[in-house]
């Protein structure tokens, strides 16, 4: 059954038409046309189609579209250039082709948001599920401790 | 001072800002308006032939517009339908025979994904079995084979002679063979043995391969993320019957690769299809059917090494066996170009290597960062390692006295240069503590060191082009067919050709891969872009810098010799015109461009059929060494990497940075090849072939401590001294990690990966052997 | 493709699972998707428990927190009341799969699932914990020692769903979570183990190491760790019957379950020391 759900993506409404199977991840990519959304495995485990739905994150290809009527969505180009986690994976080179940082990205600023002042095994255990195949780990863990530092200076 | 944007400046990645945000579009990102999508249907069988292909009920589904079969592509296309890099012998879609489970045999095409997807299991094909030949030993045995025939291609002459050879599952067989190992073997005094395993693995880029594909005015254009684009305009120019100039590919920067974008993947398919159909159309594979795209290599290595009485190195016998499923892709070449350096980068009086490349029943595996190398250093690192423990010698220091030496000549006859293996072994010795004691531990976390080195020839001979158009407004625009992949190519192109120019780098474009209008390139894989393509842009930017110092002399009135470029523009003693104002004297119009071009080409001197020696077979070497303190649970069998230090010769970092990241990613990646990363086949049959089960490293598997170590012997032919480094980093994690577990708790391990598994059985046979 | 039902009211879900066909639960939705996808799952009707208020309470009673089926995985691990009322399972759910998964997978869901790999069962099997499964014919209660019943089978009825699982506040002891991977270090686990010591009992509930989650006891009495931990071995032996597949064979899974349970009492027994 086609039915219309409003999501709201990066502070703009979006009316959108999705079948009850519709992922959540399709109807960014193809509807609202949000491509850091992107799929590489659909099953959950890489993490570069996470999004954040009430700044909680989201595997996007395993979310059912409909479930999210209403909801605020926000997705990396959603954030701003001068955003303290953006600038610092910029400044830190945290990004090889880049395909799954988005995803890190998000996944950060999910980890700041909760716990402003994480130690690196709580960065680690934030990022547990994502997948860089390039490598960019240490880059990355040291993008959050330079965002988090950022965020909130001792 | 040093100009972050030029050689030796650490400046950032074109456009990082947009690759975070995720504002950097690839293939699949593209809108393609009307298109057919195409979904294909699989085989289920290892080694079949093909009866009868049932496609009626998927075309009487709603939104289907068409399944094609490989019968009927082969109508239209003949053997041109078989290609391949070195063997023309894989069809776009199985024709009269299925060669391994998941190989594509009819395409359906349909008005979305969705419903091609859905589409494909409404096709059935009746099956005539024929028996399986599921891995080397089915193989070797040799009584039932993979293809009836060898068909080499003609990319590669000199497999001309395997043309027509039948009842054989060896494509190609590499022989090396210096002095009478044989011999020296039994009259050494000291041998280790050894029968490796290194495992079939995948690569993974989270990026999924996609290619559109379509007609246009009777040209084939298409947009697919490839690192070979030449090569695939080439390949579908063939099969196609068409000139070069009627087909079209570009490129978008990929989202990773590792040589699994490469030669032919999803674009001989869509090529056909859409000159078949008249439509355009879109491939994508999901993950699971991109494990079965391509694979690396599993390799079996059985081999020797010799020392005489005063631990000198007498003779290296290595027999190595590549496993490249049903199709050869460039495993012909990975089987030459590895067994080569099957002895390591050691000075040895003999060596015999035969590396043979094997049709079995399964996905076809190919390029894989690192050629077959790392199968093969996995076997000459863990020898020496042997040896040196069998000779009470110091693991490093033993390797360190046999490491070849500037202008020392390698067992294949070519000389080193610019491979500095012992400032690489000595940085990672010193960055990991192996002169300072070992807490070894005395419970049940037992610690260890480890040590290895690793030696691969740089893709010889091949062709660089570049163009350079330098606009009126002091900015450039450069045309390579190098594909930005991720690892920085674009950056560092650009920064060879600022330094020459004396520019801003950040004032430089680099146009993506369009065969329409970017030079031939050869492709952009095995670490060669540095250095090739590199070259062929330092020398387009010196022509560039030619002609603006010719318009400099005009505008003074001096000879070329007075004028010099520099940052502030053309300088003639105390006068200076700026460029932008020169170019715009001498056009007399704003915008308009100077344009340059440059080639650069590498030769090689093919080996010796009988011998496999060659005095350049190779433009250049890449040396690398890898250090590693690590611990053992031998509860659990589980290995902690506590530090881990990559050293590499990159004759000339042109961006440091970028270096080390490519240091530290192969790094990364060879740890879960060493550790836990493989494609488990059960009679032919992928098992793990989803991001459920497949293991790659995540961020809790990186070492403690990870120290890249940029070494720098300048090449005297590389742009500013440089050479690659994409696959320096891989080459010998497996080993290290191996000879450390080795030290912590005195098992020799030969299968890959090192699960806990086989770690707690190697101990528990130890200590039944001991008891 | 199946129909997604929305229903607004328990009575109207536990109503669509008898009346339609070939139904199924749609909690969190990650496992659910990967079957889907996996093309495994075979359901023509979901009956979607997103819509339905209070699934998602947490509602603290007398010794029992009652948790909703649709409180999620992420919440169990960072609730107060959770960690308060029982430190271990909060620990478990904390350790399941990785925080995206934790955020939309339900707790309900996870145990409905009946996945003889996950984390959470082992916790809620020591704690003596509560399914509560609802239909049409309306909520019995089914004690989770009795819950897993065989490979990916649950005693859950077709027509059923789980509307609530309660927890009994962990009692004065000490209680442990420890799992460990065979292959990446962020994989499924190849074995995990919840031990939870009170009074004189040693109880332990084991992950990944047999076809459903097992729970054993014995008796701990003036057992100092290395008794405890030879008391432990001996009484999970019984109960190991692990699945061999890529993470390692019947052989190694045994022997990983041993240290994996070894790990946890000796955690337990530190901290009764410093209790």
């Amino acid at each position: 059954m086609t039915v219309r759900i409003t999501l709201k993506v990066n502070g703009v409404d979006h009316r959108v038409a999705v079948e009850d199977d519709t992922l959540l991840l399709d109807v960014l990519r193809e509807q609202v046309g949000t491509t850091s959304v992107r799929e590489g495995c659909g099953v959950g485990a890489c993490g570069a189609c996470t999004v954040l739905s009430g700044g909680s994150s989201v595997s996007s290809c395993l979310a059912l579209a409909r479930r999210y009527d209403g909801a605020e969505i926000t997705t990396a180009e959603g954030l701003d250039e001068n955003d303290a986690v953006v600038s610092s994976f910029v400044e830190c080179g945290a990004a090889q082709c880049g395909y799954c940082i988005p995803g890190f990205v998000l996944m950060s600023t999910e980890l700041l948001t909760d716990n402003p002042r994480p130690t690196e095994q709580e960065i680690t255990d934030h990022l547990e599920g994502n997948i860089c195949r390039c490598g960019t780990y240490p880059e990355i863990r040291r993008a959050v401790a330079t965002a988090a530092q950022r965020r909130s200076p001792a | 001072m040093l100009e972050q944007g030029w050689v030796g400046g650490r400046r950032a990645r074109f456009d990082t800002a947009g690759r975070v945000r995720g504002l950097v579009s690839h293939v699949g990102d593209q809108p393609v308006g009307a298109a057919a999508h195409v979904a294909v249907h699989r085989s289920t069988q290892p080694h079949a032939l093909i009866g009868a292909v049932h496609t009626e009920d998927a075309l009487a589904m709603p939104g289907v517009y068409a399944v094609l079969t490989g019968a009927d592509l082969y109508k239209q296309f003949g053997d041109r339908l078989l290609t391949g890099p070195a063997f023309a012998d894989q069809p776009a879609l199985a024709h009269e025979k299925v060669r391994y489970v998941g190989e594509p045999v009819a395409a359906v095409l349909a008005a979305d994904l969705a419903t091609a997807r859905a589409a494909t299991d409404a096709v059935w094909v009746d099956y005539d079995e024929l028996p399986p030949v599921y891995d080397l030993a089915d193989a070797l045995e040799g009584s039932a084979f993979v293809h009836d025939e060898l068909k080499p291609s003609s990319v590669f002459g000199d497999l001309r002679h395997l043309r027509g050879v039948r009842d054989t599952n060896v494509n190609y067989t590499y022989t090396l063979r210096h002095g009478d190992a044989q011999a020296a073997r039994e009259a050494g005094a000291h041998t280790v043995t050894g029968e490796f395993w290194a495992p079939p693995t995948h690569h993974v880029p989270i990026e999924l391969p996609c290619t559109i594909a379509w007609v246009d005015a009777g040209r084939l254009e298409m947009l697919t993320t490839t690192q070979t684009p030449s090569y695939v305009r080439q390949t579908i120019a063939d099969l196609l019957d068409l000139p070069l100039s009627r087909v079209r590919v570009t490129t978008r920067p990929l989202g990773g690769s590792f040589g699994a974008k490469m030669y032919d993947r999803l674009e001989p398919l869509a090529a056909a299809l859409a000159w078949t159909t008249g439509r355009k159309v879109r491939l994508v594979a999901s993950r699971e059917e991109a494990f079965l795209l391509t694979t690396r290599h599993g390799a079996a290595v059985t081999s020797s090494l010799t020392a005489d009485a005063e631990g000198n190195l007498v003779s290296s016998i290595a027999d190595v066996r590549y496993d490249t499923g049903a199709y050869a892709d460039v495993g012909p070449r990975i089987t030459a170009k590895s067994g080569m350096v099957t002895p390591g980068p050691y000075r040895i009086d003999t060596a015999h290597v035969r590396s043979r490349c094997v049709y079995t029943n399964k996905p076809s595996a190919g390029p894989f960062r690192g050629f077959g190398v790392p199968q093969v250093t996995w076997s000459h690192e863990s020898l020496i390692d042997e040896l040196a423990h069998r000779l009470g010698e110091d693991p490093y220091a033993f390797r360190r006295r046999h490491l070849l030496r500037e202008g020392d000549e390698a067992p294949m006859g070519t000389r080193m240069h610019s491979a500095d293996f012992v400032t690489c072994l000595d940085s990672v010795a010193n960055a990991i503590g192996w002169f300072e004691p070992l807490e070894r531990g005395s419970g049940r976390i037992r610690r260890g060191r480890g040590v290895a080195v690793g030696v691969k020839a740089v893709l010889t001979p091949t062709i660089a082009n570049a163009v350079l158009q330098f606009n009126q407004d002091a900015s450039a625009t450069l045309l390579i067919s190098t594909v930005d992949m991720g690892q920085g190519s674009d950056t560092i192109m650009a920064q060879i050709a600022a330094d020459v120019l004396a520019m801003n780098s950040e004032r430089i474009h680099v146009v993506r891969a369009d065969t329409d209008a970017t030079p031939y390139d050869t492709i952009t894989a095995g670490s060669r872009s540095t250095y090739h393509t590199g070259n062929a842009v330092r020398r387009v930017a010196q022509a560039m810098r030619d002609k603006l110092i010719a318009l400099g002399a005009q505008h003074f009135e001096v000879a070329e010799a007075d004028v010099e470029l520099t940052p502030e523009g053309l300088r003639s003693g105390e006068r200076t015109v700026p460029v932008a104002e020169l170019v715009h004297g001498h056009f007399g119009a704003r915008g308009a461009t100077l344009t340059a071009e440059a080639n650069f080409t590498t030769s090689w001197a093919p080996y010796d059929k009988e011998t496999g020696r060659s005095e350049k077979v190779t433009e250049h070497w890449f040396a690398g060494a890898i250090g590693v303190q690590l611990t053992v649970d031998t509860a659990t069998g589980r290995v902690h990497l506590e530090h881990l230090a990559v050293a590499g010769d990159v004759g000339r970092a042109i961006n440091p940075a970028l270096v080390e990241q490519q240091l530290t990613g192969a790094a990364i990646m060879g740890i879960g090849h060493a550790l836990f990363d493989q494609l488990v086949l059960d009679q032919g049959q992928l098992v793990n072939g989803t991001l459920l089960d497949y293991q790659l490293p995540s961020i809790r598997d990186l070492p403690d401590k990870l120290t890249p170590i940029v070494v720098e012997s300048p090449h005297d032919d590389g742009p500013f001294g440089a050479k690659g480094v994409g696959e320096t980093g891989i080459l010998g994690i497996a080993p290290a990690i191996a000879n450390a577990v080795r030290d912590a708790v005195g098992v020799r391990l030969t299968t890959l990966p090192l699960t806990p598994e086989s770690i707690v059985t190697a101990l528990e046979n130890k200590q039944e052997e001991e008891s | 493709m199946p129909t997604l039902h929305r229903p607004d009211t328990l009575d109207e879900a536990v109503e669509l699972l008898s009346t339609v066909d070939n139904p199924m639960v749609y909690g969190g939705g990650t496992a659910i998707q990967i079957l889907i996808k996996q093309g495994i799952l075979f359901a023509d009707n979901f009956v979607d428990l997103a819509g339905i208020p209070g699934l998602r309470e947490i509602t603290p009673g007398a010794g029992v927190l009652t948790v909703g089926p649709m409180v999620s995985v992420r919440r169990m691990e960072t609730d107060q009341r959770v960690r308060a009322h029982a430190p271990l399972a909060a620990e478990a759910y904390h350790q399941v799969a990785n925080p995206r998964v934790r955020n939309t997978a339900s707790a309900g869901g996870n145990i409905a699932h009946g996945d003889y790999r996950l984390d959470p069962p082992t916790a809620l099997l020591v704690l003596d914990a509560t399914v509560l499964a609802s239909s049409v014919r309306g909520t019995r209660e089914i004690p989770v020692r009795e819950f897993f019943v065989d490979f990916q089978e649950t005693a859950i009825e077709h027509d059923e769903l789980v509307s609530g699982i309660r927890i009994p506040a962990q009692p004065p002891g000490a209680g442990r979570f420890v799992k460990n991977s065979s292959l990446g270090e962020n994989d499924w686990p190849c074995a995990s183990a919840s031990v939870l010591v009170t009074g004189s009992t040693m109880h332990i509930g084991l992950g990944a190491v047999a076809p459903t989650p097992r729970y054993v006891a014995c008796d701990a009495t003036g057992l100092d760790d290395q008794g405890a931990v030879d008391a432990a071995l001996a009484a999970i032996e019984p109960e190991l019957d692990p699945i061999p597949d890529v993470r390692g064979g019947v052989a190694y899974k045994r022997r990983l379950a041993r240290a994996t349970v070894e790990d946890a009492v000796r955690a337990a027994w530190k901290d009764l020391q410093h209790a």
